[in-house]
């Protein structure tokens, strides 16, 4: 319990210094850390197939994604942020804080929750069989970004 | 569920204050994380670990997705501005 404790609190921290740190490639590297975070989370939570998912893709496509657009806009210190976000974030997050634990602690007994259900068969199972139409979809937005990426990149003719 | 809501308020908190192209999406990816981790953690409370996970795995098929998209919009935008800043996309006519 106190190591998911630990790792949800380097979770959130990692988050803030990814928005809060001034150069990008630090909050590219912050955003990597906290995926890595997130997929041991998930693979203590007995989820390895979402963790294995979590560290190679998120962790570790996204964040090569990230550094190659870091790379090729070459604009750091470009846009100046504005100091007083960095220095109210404490703040709001306090008051947040207080906000969220106040809620959970009167709302989460008082909502009605699904009734629970034991799970049959295996993983591949639940994917293949029960979810079918969402790998359908998958592969309609997989598709989809290809086709968005190859006309965002299309270069013009000579005659044009 | 508390760290998950955290995780969505420092991703708000990011779009509606900073101006980077870059750093509102990574605000959004934050955002991203927190709602994989709410999956999860429901999915692991009422002992359905597994439809979560399928869940989860979709949810980060289409992230992929639309990450590489919105970073190429990103490519396209800075060639066009030759800024980051996303004040300047005001200005666009046409």
């Amino acid at each position: 319990m106190i190591w998911q404790i630990l790792l949800l609190s380097g979770l959130v921290l990692f988050s803030v210094l990814a928005i809060l740190s001034k150069d990008l490639i630090k909050s590219a590297i912050s955003l990597a850390v906290a995926s890595l975070l997130l997929g041991i989370i998930f693979f203590r939570m007995s989820a390895p197939y979402a963790g294995v998912f979590e560290i190679s893709v998120v962790a570790g496509l996204i964040t090569v994604l990230f550094m190659l657009t870091i790379a090729l806009t070459k604009a750091e210190g470009d846009v100046r942020e504005s100091r007083v976000v960095k220095l109210a974030f404490p703040l709001f997050f306090v008051i947040f804080i207080l906000i969220d634990v106040l809620v959970m602690k009167s709302l989460l007994q008082k909502i009605p929750a699904l009734p629970e259900t034991v799970e049959k068969g295996t993983f591949g199972d639940v994917l293949w069989k029960q979810r079918t139409f969402d790998l359908v979809g998958q592969l309609a937005v997989i598709l989809a970004g290809v086709f968005s990426v190859l006309a965002l990149f299309r270069k013009r003719d000579k005659d044009e | 569920m508390a760290f998950a809501a955290g995780l969505l308020f420092v991703g708000l908190y990011c779009l509606l204050t900073m101006k980077n192209v870059i750093k509102l999406f990574i605000g959004i990816e934050v955002i991203s994380k927190g709602v994989t981790l709410a999956l999860l953690a429901t999915g692991f409370v009422k002992k359905n670990t597994l439809l979560a996970q399928s869940l989860v795995i979709t949810f980060i098929v289409v992230e992929v997705s639309l990450v590489a998209t919105a970073l190429a919009i990103i490519i396209n935008i800075y060639k066009h501005t030759k800024s980051l800043d996303i004040r300047k996309l005001t200005k666009l006519r046409g």
